[in-house]
């Protein structure tokens, strides 16, 4: 079918063409900066409405074959304003000046699956990110580089853990049960971003407590995977209002990535070496214990045979406090002729961990490769090969005593974890787990190779000076194979506790995400010149596959990590595969003197996961905007704009179904027995229906900008979860109902205080907060997340804030009762940003701050449990009682919850970074032929300023959740990262 | 030349994109990870039948042996167990110092849930066996028979952890609508013991062999007419729980009992190591989590020789290596009762039913029946204890010596003595580590039952 489909579009892209103008002429000039008067390289010169175009070389040169009669050009290049240039016929030499623009006024942005207009006719706040901000300082993955970039995402690690993990968040709560995660498109393809747990949970046994989620394995959504250099721009699509023509997949935002090209001219080799490190940012800390009596009090007696006056051990020091050397080599070469243009990339980072045996590598290798086929057809490919492996510790929650953040409450400061003096680790007298004997022995690595190719063929099936039509076929695989190798050998402490001593784990996956589709484009623009029509339309197929394997395998004979090794071995498989269809068409008018865009478009789906998989959902969109110039004195230009959009989230893949269990037996006798889902017959995906407005501003002679945007997204027909009477024999039943409504007010501000030749200070802020309250329920309130109300859970209640925290509390006649005390959702985001170029040096930072958001902060509450947590025997009066904080506490835990939710907000330095331009002559009597030369010194999250007290405010001990983030249970303690660099291009 | 876009061409090329979506046929796709409930209605085949009597096997099996299950949670409120795991407190805040909190699912709901789905297993194939070709009338008998006992075995776990609560018992309704009423424990019982009659009429009917496997489990009970005295002994289990001694004392006379038999033949839940089986997590080698109650060393009588009852010494370690000390509880006894992660888990055995035999003789409280009490305790006492005989005095004496005997013959195997402390109101009697500490009579509803009833039941 698949095939089929393929030879489809490809009749049809060549079917119906009009014939090949074929006068052409060639055209020469130069592009050069306004004030400067240099030449400026790689500004795209492109022919309106087609893909005819080329870069300009080193010198400001281009040459480009034009049709012969009267032609209009666009000439843009990153930076600087671009310009539209009428090229009379007969014409054939031009000179092109442009202007700086350092707030980027006339980015090219999206407006639908195969469009785009200039961000100053914009209808949306489409946030965009370039290379040079991706790839500013040392990220471990894309989604930390974009922290405190986006307007409106909320962008926050999960852990410390290395190699990633990391929740992006559009306008607050989308759903409540379907996908999380925005839809990630690099280059056409839509892009896997799975999280697939390592299984440590075998070890752990975290979901065999009260949650019985099986997201606690510290797991990487795996977007982590893309290398960070490759990246030209990222687009984000926040809401449905901008994203509606991505449909059914598009509910959470949508992040679009494209990578670097190839440009006509010589080779350009760009090399950079960066070394660094990590190094731990925040411990915990423990109580000290002053007296024998007072470690006996809760140590037992047996305290006596290791307390010594004095002497204290910073056992999360010795586990974390590694800074082993961190190393990025980064290589890409690009160029080309006007017929051909190829990008190749080589990337090697290795990032070493803050514990023993943890660490995050990554390899990648790209080649993008442009063809012209001819005068009319052309082909890009993309071919990305990526390997990582990420070796991230044992954290997060558990039930077994082994994750290292769960043992060291219990485990008193005056105890000596380290090595005897014949290399074995101390045993652990108080608890079966030594961390830093785990840390040391274990393994626990996962190891993705991942290809993502991409391909694009446009073909120009038809110009003339007042039509063109287009087609775009395009389509690409997204193929990934991760492998997880844990391995917890038998001499490890705790390994007894189950009888069977060793456990190795082996995880195989593999994702295939497949897409393709066809595209027509056909822009009119009539003689007069009156209004320019783009009219887009197209249809798509796409299909991602999951199969998850797993070994368990126990009792390792010789301590062998073989599977097969083992004398107890379950395994486990799991299969998922989601066939979706989808066909859009969109028609955008541009009119007024390019004053006015109205945009109207509508995408149709149909996808296996709904009950009905014949059925076609329908999202439409209608957005415009009007440019009023040179308002009032000072205001250049002022945008008014609307956008109305609506998209879907699909349900998950098994929802549908009422299930029996196939998979257990009793002493080898096959059972099947009833599951808890019930299957709904009608399930569908949920509807957001967003409206968008905003006023964009121009100031002060280009010198600031600033944006204003509110938004209102209604999600209706959400997928509920019905719980049902567990007396029925079921558990839940998935649904679709109720409604929740997410409202904001997002603020860019960008400012150029000083623009001289030789000093530049661009400054930019940003502000958001958003709301998200429930405000229907067609089913009694409910919770998710969290482990009951005593410990503090996420509870769904009609008209209440979407993320709201409930435990338990006090009434003043002592009764207890369950109410809000808490709710995950910040109260404003903002950031701030600087960037100043003073002759050959650069100085950026950016700080992020979030206001308020609560944690439930149970790390703490283990360690109270412990009587260890650091301010325990700090002494308070409590009614005209003494006691200690800590025991206080633990007095009212269960009558108050709220003594374990805590204020998360924070201020962090995310990144900061000074660059040094080396001066040319001095390079080239270092190196002939080197272009230019960098050095760069930068760190990432230098700082952090927050009253929380646990490790780190951001975390998830379930991963990327709708709701219920903001768990602090054991996390991978957080890191700060420092760097040295050196760029040069030749 | 430039020719313009006609319509016709526009036309034809919108055309060609429709065509194209019809090119994408239809997208169905199956569940790849389960079978269908369908395949357990209407039609199903008689392999389904089999593997479904089989699973409720697995149902009635599942969290027995967990360490937040039916023995481990029973055995903290009848102070027999802790469990020290150092990740949950709430089996100190919630199981020792209380309240019970019907929002903690790991907690009591779980306990509840499970019987559930199991009995919704079982209704399932009472509502497709009629039908299915391929196995005999017979057949078809045996099976109703099993899923009917271990229904009732279901069901008489739920009311012992919800006690006075009651219960729902017309559960076989439709899962999205309104919930099945909750019946009075007095109507749980009566539903119980027409369970167990009603299997027993089955199994009457059901030839000579089951058409599946019980597995071993139910070595020796694996026909239905040998898995009738394990039926009775069920109902001999409920009789005595209800105080209808004289009928008990009938209903045992048509179980396994025999005082000359193992006092270990029985009936069990089975554990396995094999990929998709279970373990029995109560297996706690290095005394890391579960462990016993100081006082069933402390409070054990002394054989002849001056040592202790056979029984702790067979069950308990006295002295494990590290012994914790959490929230001023304290222990240095584990348990080694089970001994592997594949230890069987006692459902209904010899040794019980000689005593629910005297508990039902001190019940009716003759002196013929005292006089028989005692030859089953000193039968007890001497060949699981070790334990000199004794005199049975007088009714209350008796029931002392009976509780004792229960308490270390049926130590950790399903709550026994919680059950019995509630039974004779002697729950006040329970040793507390610390005074703050409680014993609950029963375990509140899960919140999700409770949500979805109006108003709240009591024990919401």
């Amino acid at each position: 079918m698949r095939s089929r489909y393929l030879l489809f579009a490809l009749t049809f892209l060549f079917w119906g063409a009009a014939p090949l103008t074929a006068q052409t002429r060639t055209l020469r000039g130069t592009v050069v900066d306004t004030a400067t008067g240099m030449p400026i390289q790689a500004a795209n010169v492109g022919v309106r409405g087609t893909s005819i175009g080329t870069t300009t070389g080193p010198d400001g040169s281009f040459s480009l074959g034009i049709p012969a009669g009267t032609t209009t050009l666009l000439v843009r290049r990153f930076g600087y304003r671009f310009r539209t240039i009428v090229v009379q016929p007969g014409e054939t030499e031009i000179r092109v000046a442009l202007a700086s623009d350092p707030l980027q006024l006339d980015e090219v942005v999206v407006t639908g699956q195969a469009t785009a207009v200039e961000r100053r006719n914009l209808p949306n706040a489409v946030a965009t990110v370039n290379a040079e901000d991706v790839a500013r300082v040392s990220a471990q993955s894309f989604e930390h580089a974009l922290q405190g970039k986006i307007p409106g995402a909320v962008i926050q690690t999960n852990s410390g853990a290395p190699g990633g993990g990391v929740q992006v968040r559009m306008r607050g709560v989308s759903s409540i049960n379907a996908q999380s995660e925005p839809l990630y498109v690099v280059d056409g393809v839509l892009v896997s971003n799975v999280a697939i747990p390592s299984n440590q949970n075998a070890v752990t046994n975290a979901a065999g407590g009260s949650n019985p989620a099986l997201t606690q394995d510290a797991q990487v959504n795996r977007v982590a995977d893309l290398n960070p250099s490759d990246i030209e721009t990222v687009e984000v699509l926040k809401g449905a209002s901008a994203s509606a023509i991505y449909g059914s997949r598009a509910s959470n935002g949508v992040v679009l990535i494209t990578t670097k090209r190839g440009r006509s001219g010589a080779a350009n080799v760009r090399m950079t070496q960066r070394f660094g490190f990590y190094q731990l940012s925040n411990t915990l800390g423990a109580r000290k214990f002053n007296t024998l009596a007072e470690a006996q009090s809760v140590w037992g007696a047996g305290a006596a045979t290791y307390f010594q006056p004095g002497v204290t051990y910073d056992h999360e020091k010795e586990l974390a406090g590694h800074t082993p050397l961190s190393s990025e080599t980064l290589m890409d070469v690009g160029g080309g002729t006007d017929a051909t243009r190829y990008y190749l990339s080589g990337a090697w980072k290795d990032d070493g961990g803050i514990i023993k045996n943890s660490g995050f590598e990554r390899q990648s290798l790209r080649a993008n490769l442009y063809q012209r086929l001819g005068q009319r057809l052309n082909l890009e490919v993309g071919n990305n090969i990526i390997r990582t492996e990420a070796s991230r510790g044992l954290t997060n929650n558990d039930n077994a005593g082994v994750s290292f953040y769960m043992v060291f409450p219990f485990t008193p400061s005056f105890v000596n974890l380290g090595k005897n003096p014949d290399g074995t680790f101390r045993a652990h007298p108080f608890q079966a787990s030594n961390p830093l004997q785990t840390a040391e022995l274990m393994k626990n690595d996962e190891i993705v190779w991942r290809y993502l190719g991409s391909g694009r063929l446009t073909y120009d099936a038809f110009h003339n000076a007042t039509q063109n039509l287009r087609f775009v076929a395009s389509g690409g695989a997204d193929y990934f194979a991760q492998k997880n190798d844990l391995l917890f050998p038998p001499e490890l402490e705790f390994e007894g506790d189950d009888g069977q001593l060793g456990t190795s784990l082996l995880s195989n996956s593999d994702n295939l995400n497949i897409n393709s589709g066809v595209n027509g484009i056909h822009t009119l623009t009539p003689a007069s010149g009156r209004f320019t029509a783009t009219t887009s339309f197209g249809a798509s197929y796409s299909q991602r596959e999951l199969n998850v394997a797993r070994i368990i395998s126990r009792n390792l004979v010789g301590g062998l990590e073989l599977v097969n090794a083992g004398t107890v071995v379950g395994v486990r498989e799991t299969r998922q595969r989601v066939e979706d269809v989808s066909m859009f068409a969109q028609e955008e008018v541009l009119l007024m003197n390019d004053r006015m865009l109205l945009i109207a478009g509508v995408n149709a789906d149909k996808s296996s996961v709904n009950s009905d998989d014949e059925k076609l959902y329908v999202y439409p969109k209608v957005a415009g905007s009007y440019r009023i110039e040179d308002l009032a004195s000072g205001i250049d230009a002022l945008k008014l704009r609307i956008a109305y959009g609506e998209s879907g989230n699909q349900p998950l893949y098994g929802q549908k179904f009422t299930p029996l269990i196939a998979t257990q037996n009793i002493t080898g006798l096959p059972g099947l027995i009833v599951d808890g889902l019930v299957g709904s017959t009608d399930l569908a995906p949920e509807r957001q229906r967003e409206i968008e407005g905003g006023v964009d501003l121009t100031l002060l002679d280009d010198r600031g900008t600033l944006e204003l945007t509110v938004f209102r997204k209604d999600v209706s027909e959400l997928l509920l979860q019905r719980t049902l009477a567990p007396s029925s024999g079921f558990a839940t039943e998935i649904f679709n109902g109720g409604k929740l409504r997410t409202t904001g007010v997002e603020v860019g501000l960008q400012a150029v205080p000083i623009s001289r030749p030789d000093l530049q200070w661009v400054l930019r802020s940003t502000y958001f907060s958003n709301k998200s309250t429930i405000k229907e329920l067609t089913v009694p309130t409910f919770r998710v997340g969290g482990f009951g109300t005593s410990l503090g859970a996420f509870e769904i209640a009609e008209g209440k804030s979407a993320t709201q925290i409930v435990g338990n509390d006090s009434l003043a006649d002592g009764s207890t009762v369950v109410r809000q005390i808490g709710d995950a959702n910040p109260d404003f985001v903002m950031s701030f940003s600087t960037d100043v170029t003073w002759k050959r040096f650069r100085l950026n930072g950016l700080l992020d701050w979030q206001k308020g958001s609560d944690v439930i902060n149970l790390t703490k509450f283990l360690y109270d449990l412990g009587a260890n947590t650091a301010d325990y025997a700090d002494p308070i009066t409590v009614g005209g009682v003494a006691t200690t904080k800590g025991a206080q506490r633990l007095t009212v835990f269960g009558k108050q919850t709220a003594v374990y939710v805590e204020d998360a907000s924070f201020v962090k330095l995310r990144e900061v970074s000074l660059g040094y331009e080396v001066p040319p002559r001095i390079m080239s009597r270092m190196w002939g032929g080197v272009e230019s030369a960098h050095l760069t010194l930068s760190g990432r999250n230098l700082f952090t300023s927050t009253k929380y007290t646990g490790l780190d405010p951001e975390v998830s001990n379930f991963g990327n959740q709708n709701i219920a983030r903001n768990i602090d249970v054991a996390p991978f303690p957080p890191s700060r990262s420092f760097w040295f660099g050196v760029e040069i291009v030749f | 030349m430039h020719r313009p876009l006609s319509t016709r061409t526009l036309s034809r090329l919108i055309a060609g994109a429709a065509l194209v979506l019809c090119a994408c046929g239809d997208l169905t796709v199956p569940d790849f990870n389960n079978p269908s409930i369908e395949d357990l209605q209407a039609g199903a085949s008689p392999t389904t039948i089999r593997q479904a009597a089989q699973g409720m096997l697995i149902g009635t099996r599942a969290q027995m042996g967990a360490q937040n299950g039916y023995v481990s949670l029973l055995g903290i409120l009848g102070r027999e167990s802790y469990n020290f795991d150092p990740a949950d407190t709430r089996f100190f805040t919630e199981m020792l110092v209380g309240p019970l909190d019907g929002g903690s699912p790991a907690f009591g709901a779980n306990l509840f849930a499970q019987r559930y789905r199991n009995i919704r297993l079982g209704n399932t194939i009472l509502a497709a066996i009629g039908p299915v070709a391929g196995l005999t009338a017979a057949e078809k008998e045996a099976v109703r028979g099993f899923v009917k006992t271990i229904q009732a075995h279901d069901l008489l776990m739920v009311i012992n952890t919800r006690d006075d609560l009651g219960a729902p018992i017309d559960v076989d309704v439709a899962p999205t609508g309104p919930p099945a009423p909750i019946a009075t424990k007095a109507e749980v019982f009566a539903r119980i013991v027409t369970l167990l009659n009603d299997a027993q009429t089955h199994l009457q009917a059901g030839g000579a062999s089951f058409p599946f496997s019980l597995g071993p489990g139910f070595a020796g009970f694996s026909t239905p007419t040998t898995f009738i005295p394990f039926n009775r002994a069920l109902r001999a289990r409920v009789d005595v729980y209800m105080g209808n001694f004289g009928t008990a004392l009938t209903t045992l006379g048509t179980s396994f009992i025999d005082p000359a038999a193992s006092l270990d033949l029985g009936v069990y839940h089975v554990f396995g190591s094999g990929s998709g089986d279970t373990e029995n997590a109560l297996f706690d080698p290095n005394f890391r989590a579960i462990l016993a109650h100081p006082a069933l060393e402390t409070d054990a009588q002394l054989k002849p020789d001056g040592t202790r009852d056979n029984r702790v010494l067979r069950k308990v370690t006295i002295a494990v290596p590290a012994p914790p000390t959490v929230q001023g509880v304290t222990t240095t006894v584990g348990f080694s009762i089970y001994n592997s992660p594949t230890a069987p888990i006692p459902i209904i055995r010899n040794e019980e039913l000689i005593l629910l035999r005297a508990e039902a003789n001190i019940g009716l409280n003759t002196p013929p029946s005292l006089a028989a009490a005692q030859t089953d305790i000193n039968l007890i006492r001497a060949n699981s204890g070790g334990l000199a005989p004794i005199a049975l005095t007088g009714q209350a004496q008796a029931l002392d010596e009976l509780l004792y005997n229960k308490r270390y013959s049926l130590m950790f195997e399903g709550g026994h003595r919680w059950i019995d402390a509630r039974r004779y109101n002697r729950l006040g009697l329970l040793p507390l580590a610390v005074p703050s500490h409680t014993v609950p009579s029963r375990f509140p509803f899960p919140e999700a039952e409770c949500l979805v009833r109006t108003p709240a039941p009591p024990g919401c």
